[in-house]
């Protein structure tokens, strides 16, 4: 099934014009990592994904629905199938955790059991830490926990494990992919670890220059002669 | 879910310092110790020194939780992506809307009745039913705009730094050239005009006056109600046109393309 189809997606800023004729598509229960170098338009391409911006032209089809044509009712109905963990993860800084976790469940009008979550995310020992004194790692585990409150069908992360150690990042991962697997939703991600869009992503697009040079599957990527996503990334993008 | 926004919204409150000294501790305290040393004093329209500031410090409580609590956040929330977060999740924007009023509403009322309790227990301030009833509604009136000039002033901060300082320069302002330290007469000569351009200082002498029963509809309370109604319309008209003043914040869909507008002319968050 499809949930997201993207034709000449085109967004300037001023003169600069960040994306010059967008196409993508993703299907259900798909992880997809979104590369390119710092500028490319990675971030402003998931911010319209995410419905957060608008867009010059070209067509953006969420669920079906063309977001251009939605009123602000209908916007907010697809809200409620969309979840992210953004860059960078700010909440009520105030709050506690298990705090943000029922005020989020109340916005999603969310069945999910608080309690569950706390236990499937071990947050039992941060739950009455205010979010603000949480560490880096365990914001982004926080921020993933709200997103998956609302078991979405599509999730969207902007560079979720950047500044991770080794075992958040692992545990970060088990959690996306282990989301995808059990609800099937879709996963769109950007992310300049090149190892994690190779172990985890089973598509890429490479954006450079506002345009999207590569949009294949990791195997097909592979299977053109380079070693490694990272190779590939490398010999495609300049600095 | 309104009741739910309202509870972490007025917890939140609760649980910055920041906000709670500016606006529910450093009033009430400046109020009797104002007390201590001119509580014998009279004042214009031959009223005592609880007459006067009794009114005066409640107008500054809701001024502190209007522009901190109110207009200071907004700008924290937008400058820290948590707006954009509260964006891309479902709750609709008027409950988002509605429980920030709500919480400012609360927050003044119990610093009006506070001060007003303050007054009771150490200058005899006397209750009179009707004017009692009469200063709330006005209450009620100047919060409301309040929440307006505030909204539009802070919607032009892109920077937390910028407001913060803007926050505590215009508190000293306010709090001089407002008539809620000493009269204004009594003031310097560019005091005295600077309070001329104080929509606060207008606020309180009529607040004061209905709060005696002593309003008259002369000249000066004609000019009073018109210089506040015409920077609430002024506020009214950057708020609906904060767009594209905005240049910084971020914008959504599609409420421009609804209304026969098109979204190509928004402005974008420099992403």
């Amino acid at each position: 099934m499809e949930i997201v189809r993207v034709s000449n997606l085109q967004k300037v800023y001023g003169e600069n014009k960040v994306l010059r004729g967008i196409d993508f598509t993703a299907n259900a229960g798909e992880v997809i990592g979104v590369i390119g170098k710092n500028g490319a338009g990675k971030s402003t391409f998931l911010e319209i994904l995410m419905t957060l911006k608008p867009y010059d032209e070209g067509n953006v089809l969420l669920f079906d629905k063309e977001l251009r044509t939605l009123s602000t009712n209908q916007l907010e109905h697809v809200r409620k199938d969309i979840s992210a963990v953004l860059q960078p993860t700010q909440f009520y800084k105030t709050l506690k955790v298990v705090e943000l976790l029922k005020l989020f469940k109340a916005y999603y009008k969310s069945p999910v059991d608080i309690e569950q979550i706390v236990s499937d995310f071990k947050l039992q020992p941060h739950r009455k830490k205010y979010f603000d004194k949480l560490s880096g790692g365990w914001k982004q585990i926080v921020s993933l926990a709200i997103a998956f409150l609302s078991e979405p069908k599509m999730l969207i992360l902007d560079e979720p494990t950047t500044g991770l150690d080794p075992h958040m990042r692992n545990m970060l991962w088990t959690y996306i992919t282990d989301y995808n697997k059990r609800t099937g939703g879709t996963v769109i991600l950007t992310t300049h670890n090149m190892d994690e869009v190779e172990m985890y992503c089973d598509k890429v697009m490479l954006l450079n220059d506002g345009v999207n040079e590569i949009f294949d599957s990791t195997e097909g990527i592979l299977s053109t002669g380079f070693k490694s996503i990272n190779e590939f990334y490398l010999s495609k993008v300049s600095i | 879910m309104l009741a739910t926004q309202l509870k972490y919204d007025l917890l939140m409150f609760t649980r910055e310092i920041f906000y709670m000294v500016f606006t529910i501790i450093v009033p009430p305290v400046t109020y009797l110790f104002m007390g201590q040393l001119f509580g014998d004093a009279t004042y214009a329209g031959n009223l005592s020194y609880a007459e006067t500031y009794t009114p005066s410090f409640i107008l500054l409580i809701t001024f502190g939780v209007v522009f901190f609590a109110f207009g200071f956040d907004q700008v924290m929330n937008r400058t820290t992506s948590v707006e954009k977060r509260i964006i891309l999740s479902p709750v609709p924007k008027r409950t988002l809307l509605l429980s920030n009023i709500l919480r400012s509403i609360i927050i003044t009322s119990l610093g009006y009745f506070l001060v007003f309790f303050i007054g009771m227990i150490a200058y005899d301030l006397s209750f009179e039913p009707t004017n009692f009833i009469l200063a709330f509604g006005t209450f009620m009136i100047f919060n409301a705009a309040l929440l307006i000039i505030s909204s539009a002033i802070y919607s032009l901060f892109t920077s937390l730094n910028g407001a913060l300082v803007f926050s505590i320069v215009i508190f000293q302002v306010v709090m001089f050239t407002g008539g809620f330290t000493m009269p204004i007469a009594m003031m310097p000569k560019f005091v005295q005009i600077i309070a001329d351009f104080n929509p606060l200082y207008h606020m309180n002498q009529l607040f004061i006056t209905v709060w005696n029963g002593q309003l008259e509809w002369n000249s000066a309370t004609f000019i009073s109600i018109g210089y506040i109604v015409i920077i609430t319309a002024i506020s009214l008209l950057v708020l609906r046109f904060g767009n594209s003043l905005r240049k910084s914040s971020f914008k959504w869909y599609p409420t421009n393309r609804n209304r026969g507008g098109d979204v190509r002319n928004e402005s974008f968050t420099g992403h």
